[in-house]
Order: C-alpha cells, then structure tokens, then sequence
C-alpha cells in the first residue's frame, strides 16, 4: 500500500547575503513543470503565486541522549508530516535554511524519523557561496564551514564581485574541503533548474564521467600558459630550479577563456594519468603526450617544437614558468625576446589554508566483505560519527549482484542495493567529509574489508 | 497476517456505511449520541455524515483555507470544533452544519485542540501558544510561555490545562493562567495522553519510547525500545491499561498493581504497517487499532494487557484515525484517500 516514489527534498543552505532567496525565486519562477512546496525560516521574501510556502520556526531538538546526531529539526518533521497528507498537490519540497543554521540537524531529520524517511528523501544540499565573503565566513564561522561541508552543490555567486585568480583560489579552497560536491559559479544565483534540484540523477559515477578530477585532491599540474603559434620551429628554454625533472603535457587548440581552460585541465588529468615519456634536453617535443623533461644537467636546457599549422597550444606544466624561467621562444632569429603568453594560469595553491575540514575519497576495485565493512563502519561512526559530516558512496558486495550504495549524516546511515553491476568492472568509492579526519586509518580500515 | 485482499470484514466487525470526503480524512468524531460522524479533511472540508446511514447531512468543502488540522468533539452536545492552516478554529454545530463561532487564533497552523470535559472551554494550540476560549468563543486565558511549538494538550480537569512541547508537560490552572506542576524531561515530546484520574501523563517521544509521569509522586519512567515513534497512545476507561504504537505491535502497558515497571508488556501483533491511531471503548477493554497497512484490528484485552484480536476490516488506504461510538456498538476509521468506513460492532 501507497507504494508510491518518494518525494524529493532540497535543502537550501547560505550565509545571509549569499542569494538563497534570489535563487529560490528564480527556481519559483522557472517552467520547469514542477510543483514544489516551499519550508522557509525567513519570512515574507518569497511570494509566488503557484508555490505552496510555508514558513516554520526552525526548531532543533535534541535528543535525550545527549547525541549531536541525533538533533533534528522538530518544526520539519511537523510540517512534512502534514505536506505528506497533501502528496498529490506538489511533487518536490525545498527546504530554505536560515543563514546560520547548522545543516546537520535538518540533513538528519530525514534519517532519524521513520515517518519522514517513508515518505520524503534527501536529495541535495545546495549551499550557496558568496564569493566576495566566503573567506572571511570561513574563518570565522563553524557554520560557514558546515553548509560548505556538507552540500552536493556549492554555487560559488556574486562572481562579478570578485577577479578570477581569487576565485580560482576560492574554489580550490572548497574543494579542499568538499570534494563530494559540484562547484558552480554564478553571478545573481543565476544557475538553471536541472543543476540543483534532482541531483539523485547525479550520482558518483556519472560525476566521473564528466570530471575525472572528482576524486583528485587537486591538478596534477600547477601552471598553464596559452600561446598562439605561428607555423615555425620554437625553442622551450628552462633554467635551473628546484627539481631535476619537470612534468609536461602540450594540448592542441587550446582556448583562453576559463572555460576552455578547465577543459584542458581535464583532458590534461588523463593524460598525466599516463606513464611520462622522458625527454631529454635537445629533443622534440610532441604535443599531447604526458612527457617527463629531464633537467639535471647545469645551465639552460632546451626543447624543440615544430608546429605545422598556424595553432593556439596550452602548455600543462608541473610547476609554474617562474620556477624555472621557462621561456618559448621563435628559433628563427627574433627581435623581442620570448613569445608572451596569450593567457597564465595557476591551478594549485596546495594546502594554502589548512581547514580543519577535508574531505577523504577512496577507490578501490575488489569485493567487500559484508561483515567486516559492517563492523568497521560501525565502529567508526561510533568513535568519529561526530566529525563526520558526510559520507556517500557504492560498494561491491561479496556475492551481491548489484551495487550498494550509501550515504551517511553523522552517525546515521542508510543504504541499500541499486542496480545490478552488469558487464561494468566491480569497484569501491566512498567519500567521507568531515572534521580532522585521518586519512590513513580510514583508508586502511576500508582496504582491510576487501576480500 | 490480514487477509485484505478477502475485503470483508471479519469477527465482531459488521459492515456498516461507507462515505467519502474531499481529500485525505485528518480527523473526525461522534457526536454524544452517534447522530453523526464528522470529518475534517486536508482540503479544508468538514463533513457531517447521518450516523445511521452515512447520508451527507450537510458539508462546507472550503471551512479551513490550507486543509483542517484538528478537529474536537464537544463532550455533551452535538457541537465541535475544527482547527487549521489558516490560524482560525471553528465552533460548529453538528445538526446543520451552522458555525457558532469563528475564532482567530493566529498567523500559524492551529494544530491542537481539546474541550474541557464540562465543555465549557477549548483549548486551541498555535506554534507556542495555547488559548482559552470559553462557551461563548471569547479569549478567556492565553498560556504563551512554552519554549517551542506545543505538540499536544489535554484537560486532566474542569479546571486544569495539560501542554506538552519539547522537553516538558506544563500543568497550568486554567482560569489563573498559574502553572501547577512542571514535568521535565529532555526528549521531544510528539504525543501525550492522560489517565482519566489525571495522576498518570505518558507521552510518546521522537526518540522512539513512551515517557510517563505519576503526578502525584512525580516518579517518571520510560518505556523504550519502539521501532518508531509512538505517536499513538490511549488509556482505557479505568486508568489500568496504556496501548501504544510506534511500530507495527501495539504495545500495552499495565498499571495494575506495582505496573507497568518492571513487568511485560502486552504485545498485540497483526498489523503489517505502523500502527497510527488507537481507541479504547467505553466501558471495557475493547481496543481498536488502525496502521499503515490500511487495516483495522479490535482487540480484547486482560488486566494485564495481552489481548487477542476479535475483528479485523480492510479500508481503502493508510488508516488515520479510528472513532469509537460512544455506545461502543460502532466503528468509524479514516483514511488517506479520504474514506470514511464505518462498521458495526457486535
């Protein structure tokens, strides 16, 4: 009986001043054939005519156990109570948080209460970042570094307040932190519909498929310079610096906007994923290959490259021209000196702010052991429950024919098979977010569940 | 396992009359002498159904913009009283449908609401606050110092008011406005019910157990181990027996002699859903249980609070609520799709 699809909840997070109520009116106002129910903490912002808003005084019960996972938010599990008594007049609900609210009690809600979790699912937490504050929030408030924690979503707006070098920093800074979690920039929340809403349509694997780096701590490379060649031979001159040998890649028809540039850096992931061909001083460069320059031998080294056709070249590199004085220059006789760079980017300010928060992302192909995964992640949800925000991910289970996937609330977990594995190669992903986490022990415990 | 799909309904159950309102049924009632069952329904309609033959007697389909919340039997007359989304309660009377009183209570949903057991009072929750209202719908008493939203009140008396919100149940004299007794206990409190002496308060807590108090000693205890939260909870007629739900089983507690602590409880299993609704009969140990699962037990019990199921009935959806008829010779069960079913009881 009534056995029917949950209902899919949204939760809003953000500091005051991020756009959550500019973004929900756009949500409200797009035609997107949805109709949602709306639980605001804030009153009298939203006022749209087809939406069914209800405004609630966030309330957070703790339990008498004295646990913080198992806090919830009273005024929600009233108010979805009463909307499911109502689910044939709307088919999605958003849940807008105050701007300080801590977003565990409401992610944990829709765990701790068998009615709600009958009924209504959690299916992203979008948190919206305002760029221009977003440093200073973090810094000083735990719950600015919660709502980056714990979202699906992150949408990095008012990015017209604030240059792209600070927003590249920015954005590593997030990731850092959150790498479960999909950045989108926007300026005036202006993100379409399909980005925040239904992410359970966004699950690990297709996040793979589209962005390799998903489960890199960072870009394997720190710098990229885009020059635009004409036909001729150049000379990549580099002097000493600090290591004796640098990684390379050399993407053709590289674009200079931002957007041109993470593509590289994307096709670039792959492509130093693969073994370094080495390259000695002297040698032509090919283009497209990952390539591993040998730079030990004293004073300036030079490579060769030949382009045929007039062409725009990214050059990925390890470490940035600085380091090195890496220079491209014409071999035929010149004039000016170096060939300037159309565009620079840097790409990784490793570890630049040391967040108490990270996240953790292990891959591992194999079949786990179900009484020691159980057994495992018991015990650590008992001892770190508190820290850990977030967890999600899929496993192979010995002798199960299908993926089980999971995702966590602190100490609350739920899980259960979905499709089956198929002709797809059985493996492991789980992303943990939280505070202070040791890398190591987690890794180890899980590899220890593999039979 | 009840057999649904048989759809008859079985033991002491008798097939009754049948009714339908607008949208899932959220709660109804008797009147004093079974002329007619009530209905609030999450449309905002409220229904009068002719007790004998479930003819439509009179229905406002739009009473309650946003859809009904609570609906409340006056104890002694052909009256009630509907609360809802809208912030307001209304006073009807049952006969034709007239509304004696429309009361604004506030901007919030009215969620609760319970008449005195002289019926010279209602008491209607809004978020924090509870009021007062007398005969003549007239504020006469505003209880506004809860720390969050009220989950549920109760009169233990003519003259004393029961509240419970997160963490405690207030006693407060009703016509002073004075609390009388505070009983605290850190859970969230998302049900309460009284004994019919009013010594015994047993709430049903978020966390999945069932808290009471004895008020006369202020010994509390603690019923836990539910797989859900019991938001379903009702004393029989003398004080001995508590059944609760919070799960599939009911579970019935007995106060008799040195009980419920340190005894076994009654475990009553059947239902294959969450139990959501119980109702005692007056005057014995009958026990009616709606769940999840769309099916209605009745259920003899002993003292002790094992029992067996005497009668068993399918209705359309998810039960809401089940209504005794004050004889006791009727049934009446709500539910999701906005039924009405009614049986007799033999």
């Amino acid at each position: 009986m009534n056995a029917t699809r949950k209902i899919p909840v949204t939760i809003l997070t953000g500091f005051l001043g991020s756009g959550k109520t500019t973004l929900l009116n756009r949500i409200l106002r797009e035609e997107h054939g949805k109709r949602i129910a709306v639980i605001e903490n804030e009153f009298g912002e939203v006022g749209i005519d087809q939406a069914l808003v209800i405004n609630a005084d966030e309330e957070i019960f703790e339990m008498s156990n004295g646990c913080i996972c198992c806090t919830v938010r009273g005024d929600l599990i009233r108010v979805l109570g009463n909307l499911m008594k109502r689910r044939d007049k709307f088919d999605y609900v958003l849940v807008e948080t105050t701007g300080l609210a801590d977003p565990g009690p409401v992610a944990q809600t829709f765990f701790m209460d068998d009615e709600i979790r009958a009924e209504f699912e959690l299916d992203g937490i979008v948190t919206l970042v305002d760029a221009a504050h977003i440093e200073q929030q973090l810094g000083r408030s735990d719950e600015s570094t919660e709502q980056v924690a714990f979202a699906d979503v992150l949408v990095l707006n008012k990015t017209d307040l604030v240059d792209d070098d600070a927003l590249d920093k920015i954005e590593v800074r997030l990731r850092d932190m959150n790498r479960m979690a999909r950045v989108i920039r926007s300026q005036m929340a202006d993100v379409s519909v399909e980005t925040v809403l239904n992410l359970a349509a966004f699950d690990l694997d297709q996040a793979l498929e589209r962005r390799p780096t998903f489960l890199e701590p960072e870009y394997p490379f720190e710098w990229t310079g885009v020059y635009s060649l004409d036909t001729g031979r150049y000379e990549l001159s580099l002097a000493e610096g600090p290591d004796p040998a640098m990684s390379l890649v050399i993407v053709p028809d590289q674009g200079t906007d931002d957007s041109a540039l993470r593509e590289g850096a994307e096709w670039c992931v792959r492509r130093y994923a693969e073994p370094a061909d080495d390259i000695r001083p002297g040698d032509e460069i090919p283009v497209g290959k990952h390539l591993n320059l040998l730079l030990d031998s004293p004073g300036r080294k030079s490579f060769f490259l030949e382009v045929d056709t007039q062409a725009s070249v990214g050059l990925y590199a390890q470490h940035t021209a600085e380091e090195f004085d890496l220079q491209l220059t014409n071999g035929a006789p010149h004039v000016n000196g170096a060939v300037p760079a159309e565009v620079e980017r840097t790409w990784v300010a490793q570890h630049e702010h040391d967040d108490e928060v990270g996240s953790i992302a292990i891959e591992a192909e194999g079949d786990v052991d179900p009484g020691r995964l159980n057994a495992w992640l018991g015990e650590l949800l008992r001892e770190r429950g508190v820290d850990i925000f977030r967890m999600k991910g899929f496993i192979s289970l010995a002798d199960e024919a299908r993926r089980f996937v999971f995702q966590g609330v602190h100490m609350l977990f739920d899980g259960q098979p979905d499709r089956p594995w198929g002709d797809t190669p059985r493996r492991n992903q789980l992303i943990f977010i939280g505070r202070n986490l040791d890398e190591r022990s987690i890794r180890l415990g899980f590899e220890a569940c593999l039979i | 396992m009840p057999d649904l799909n048989g759809g008859s309904p079985k033991g002491v159950l008798r097939p009754g009359w049948s009714a339908e309102v607008g949208d899932y049924a959220i709660a109804g009632g008797w009147t004093p002498r079974g002329e007619a069952l009530v209905v609030g329904d999450a449309a905002g309609g409220v229904y009068a159904f002719d007790g004998k033959s479930g003819a439509t007697i009179w229905a406002q389909r739009e009473a309650h913009e946003g859809g009904v919340l609570a609906l409340a039997m006056q104890p002694n007359r052909a009256a009630f009283a509907t609360a809802g989304q809208d912030g307001r309660v209304l006073v009807w009377s049952a006969a034709d449908g007239r509304v004696d009183h429309a009361i604004d209570v506030g901007s919030g949903w009215v969620e609760n609401l319970a008449w005195s057991p002289d019926g010279q009072r209602l008491a209607a929750s809004c978020s924090r606050e509870v009021h007062a209202y007398g005969a003549d719908g007239t504020e006469v008493r505003r209880f506004d110092t809860h720390p969050s939203t009220v989950s549920a009140v109760a009169w233990s008396s003519a003259e004393e008011l029961a509240t419970a919100c997160y963490g405690r149940v207030t006693f407060f004299n009703a016509s002073t406005g004075t609390v009388r007794q505070r009983l605290e206990w850190k859970g969230s409190l998302v049900s309460m019910v009284l004994s019919p002496d009013g010594d015994i308060v047993a709430c049903g807590s978020q966390d999945n157990s069932v808290h009471f108090w004895r008020r006369s000693t202020e010994q509390d205890s603690m019923m836990s181990g539910y797989p859900g939260k019991p938001s379903a909870l009702a004393f029989d007629d003398t004080g001995t027996l508590l059944a609760t739900g919070g799960g599939e089983a009911v579970t019935v507690w007995s106060f008799q002699g040195k009980g419920p602590e340190g005894t076994r409880p009654g475990v009553l299993e059947l239902h294959f859903g969450a139990v959501t609704t119980l109702a005692f009969a007056r005057g014995g140990r009958r026990l009616a249980s709606g769940a999840r699962d769309g099916a209605v037990v009745v259920w003899s019990l002993g003292r002790n609070g094992q029992g067996d199921p005497v009668g068993i009935a399918p209705v359309a959806d998810v039960v809401g609520a089940v209504y005794w008829r004050p004889d006791g010779r009727a049934l009446a069960a709500l539910d999701a799709q906005g039924g009405a079913t009614t049986w007799r009881v033999g």
